[in-house]
């Protein structure tokens, strides 16, 4: 028993302090498809200097929550910018970037998009580094196959399902099962393309717990022409069996082509390519409205840099975060993981298969889903869900503005 | 009443006898709807396991075509590779070998030690009241208090897997020290006194004496120690700091993605995770079925 607690202490002390005099910096990381990647350019980094060693904890989200309480959290984090993560930039609980070269070269239509998520006033806490644009992936060949365009406007993407439908062919392969899909694919896309969200956003902020039937903006007002095109669409257009179906089945059979259109993000790309390399794919925003002006593409901050208040190596940790954001690195992590660069000097993305929003995402036609916006305390994706599997969208969305200004009278 | 000298004799003499010989027929006449019944059962422990092993030799591309059931073909072993090198399996088995072999050790140990002290003083308040603080611990699952956790195993420099070993072994404690006093108090206490006329120390009557007898217990509060440490996610991933002193559970963490699935890898994983159990048990499985049926009976 002594021995086993001696040698648990033993290596623990050894790894505490370095070899050397080297300086240790813990390096939170645990996007699982980047991870070979980034371990790479962590080790390239080692190798390049003496003075810092940076470690890689790939733990997870649950060990850096723990590691802020207790009061060694990681050095630096480069973390999905989710509301979760947001917590510790709204409670100032990360250091100020803003005299940072990285924090200077952000888009500012980007910058506008990180602080809708989280910001500490005064602070520029959370650098971006790789974001999502998602959209309609869409399978070329059927779409070539029917001599069919991509649509531009609601009306125009009725007349493609009915056409794909017609023939014989899923038009929206849905995997309502996973809530996660429903919300960050249908409700976010349907909501997205028919509501000027930042508006409707500061208009609920105005109202405070102000948030009704009556109110000026609500969800019940403003989301339900979307909701209830979205109704169409899944109901009418989808797959019969779409309510038993996870997002794996669904990866799967637009592998095989068994749907044209699949409501995913271009995290599913790579997915989609373990059964079929050969797919040809694309993406496109999903039309809610008939004025193709309207048309925006859903993006999230899927990775940013922040460096905790609590770090004690805040300056190695700002070398690596300068090192990680070398156009080179930052560029090449991007290009492999179908991601857009989030700076002035970024390089393009060039994949066929999501170029197909890049000229939205350039132009700043582009919303935050809300199903990322909204706090967590409200459960959208069961919501949307329940939604989807036949609860009414009145009642659903009556539902959410209730708990809207129920967390708004807590705040 | 005048009746009964006369006929319960027989009655008491036939009917144990044939209550017997109808005992031994059903023992030795398999009875067909239990059988049925847990053979069915046994396909719920079966039917995940087949999908385990089958999985974990599958490629990546026929492990996400939907088909759980399908024999892997071709046959791979590169799920087993990535996942021996993504989760450094090595290191990660070792510690989680150590944190087991620490928490089982010390419970079996300060269980018997607090269930000998309470027992043989149960007489006196102190150790009475000892007993109930003890066990309302299993009252207070872990999440509960797990933030001042993390920050008091931070401040006292304890967010190692020693920290967990002794976390861990406080909260196994309770549910031991119950069993263990459950158990003690079927010790005649007679025993003791012998020993203690013969001139022994209350240490030796506890080693030579107590202790031995208290090995079945022992093997029941060891199997559940082991199950709980080894098994044990939340805690390590909150309590031990640096990631290269992760035990393997909290490794595996990195397979739970919501946007990607890597079913052979992690199936592999998993799989390379339950083996060590899974050989203890195919060893012990005689101690380990009489050990959980007197935790059963006792608890």
């Amino acid at each position: 028993m002594a021995v086993v607690a001696a040698a648990a202490l033993a290596g623990t002390a050894l790894a505490g302090c370095s070899a050397s005099g080297q300086q240790r910096i813990v390096f939170a990381f645990n996007k699982r498809e980047g991870i070979p990647y980034m371990q790479k350019v962590v080790d390239d980094y080692n190798a390049s200097q003496k003075k810092v060693h940076v470690v890689m904890d790939t733990s997870g989200i649950g060990t850096t929550a723990a590691g802020f309480v207790r009061g060694n959290p990681p050095d630096l984090l480069l973390a999905n910018f989710n509301n979760q993560a947001a917590r510790y930039v709204t409670h100032c609980a990360t250091i100020d970037l803003s005299e940072t070269a990285e924090a200077k070269r952000v888009r500012p239509a980007v910058k506008t998009l990180v602080d809708g998520v989280g910001e500490c006033p005064g602070r520029t806490s959370a650098v971006p580094y790789s974001i999502m644009a998602a959209g309609v992936i869409y399978n070329k060949q059927i779409f070539a196959r029917y001599n069919l365009e991509v649509p531009q406007t609601y009306d125009e993407l009725i007349e493609v399902c009915k056409t794909l439908k017609a023939h014989g062919i899923i038009p929206f392969y849905g995997t309502f099962f996973d809530s996660w899909t429903v919300s960050q694919g249908w409700f976010d896309y349907a909501a997205g393309g028919s509501v000027d969200l930042k508006s409707f956003f500061n208009g609920l902020d105005a109202q405070g717990t102000d948030v009704g039937p009556d109110s000026a903006v609500s969800f019940q007002k403003n989301f339900l022409p979307g909701m209830q095109k979205m109704m169409v669409l899944a109901r009418t257009y989808s797959n019969a069996d779409a309510n038993s179906r996870i997002y794996g089945d669904g990866n799967t059979a637009m592998a095989q082509g068994k749907g044209a259109m699949y409501l995913q993000g271009p995290w599913a790309f790579s997915e989609i390519a373990k059964t079929n390399p050969k797919a040809q794919l694309g993406t496109f925003p999903l039309p809610m409205t008939n004025d193709p002006k309207n048309l925006k593409v859903a993006v999230n901050v899927d990775l940013a840099a922040m460096i905790p208040e609590q770090s004690s190596h805040q300056q190695a940790a700002k070398d690596f975060m300068s090192y990680l954001f070398q156009p080179r690195i930052i560029d090449a992590y991007n290009a492999s993981q179908l991601g857009y660069g989030p700076l002035t000097d970024s390089a393009a993305q060039n994949d066929p298969r999501v170029s197909g929003v890049q000229s939205y995402y350039q132009s700043g036609q582009m919303y935050a889903g809300p199903s990322y916006v909204i706090p967590q305390a409200i459960p959208i994706p069961n919501l949307a869900q329940s939604m989807i599997l036949g609860a009414d969208p009145k009642g659903v969305l009556a539902v959410i503005d209730a708990d809207w200004a129920r967390f708004a009278r807590r705040q | 009443m005048t009746a009964l000298p006369v006929v319960p004799p027989v009655a008491v003499g036939k009917k144990p006898r044939s209550s017997r010989r109808a005992d031994r027929a059903t023992l030795q006449r398999p009875n067909w709807p239990v059988t049925i019944i847990l053979a069915i059962c046994t396909l719920t422990v079966l039917i995940p396991l087949y999908v385990t092993v089958s999985m974990a030799f599958k490629s990546t591309s026929q492990a996400v075509d939907g088909k759980a059931f399908s024999l892997p073909h071709p046959f791979s072993v590169e799920g087993f590779k990535q996942a021996w090198t993504m989760t450094n399996t090595p290191v990660g088995l070792g510690i989680s070998a150590v944190i087991t072999a620490g928490v089982v050790l010390l419970t079996i140990f300060l269980a018997a030690f607090a269930s000998y002290a309470i027992v043989s003083n149960w007489d006196r308040r102190f150790f009475r009241y000892t007993f109930f603080y003890v066990l309302a611990a299993m009252f207070i699952p872990f999440p509960v208090v797990a933030l001042p956790q993390v920050r008091l195993t931070g401040l006292v420099h304890l967010d190692n897997p020693l920290g967990v070993i002794i976390l861990a072994t406080m909260f196994q404690l309770a549910f031991s020290v119950l069993l263990f006093t459950t158990f003690l108090r079927s010790i005649p206490h007679e025993l003791e006194e012998s020993a203690h006329i013969d001139g022994a120390t209350t240490w030796q009557t506890f080693w030579q004496l107590i202790f031995p007898l208290l090995a079945p217990m022992s093997a029941t509060v060891g199997i559940f120690a082991f199950l709980y440490a080894w098994n044990d996610f939340m805690m390590p991933s909150l309590i031990i700091s640096n990631a290269d002193h992760q035990s393997l559970p909290v490794r595996q963490n990195i397979f739970q993605t919501q946007f990607a699935n890597n079913y052979n890898v992690s199936f592999a994983s998993y799989l390379m995770a339950m083996a060590p159990a899974v050989i203890v048990y195919i060893f012990t499985q005689r101690w380990v079925m009489s050990g959980v049926t007197q935790g059963a009976v006792k608890g």
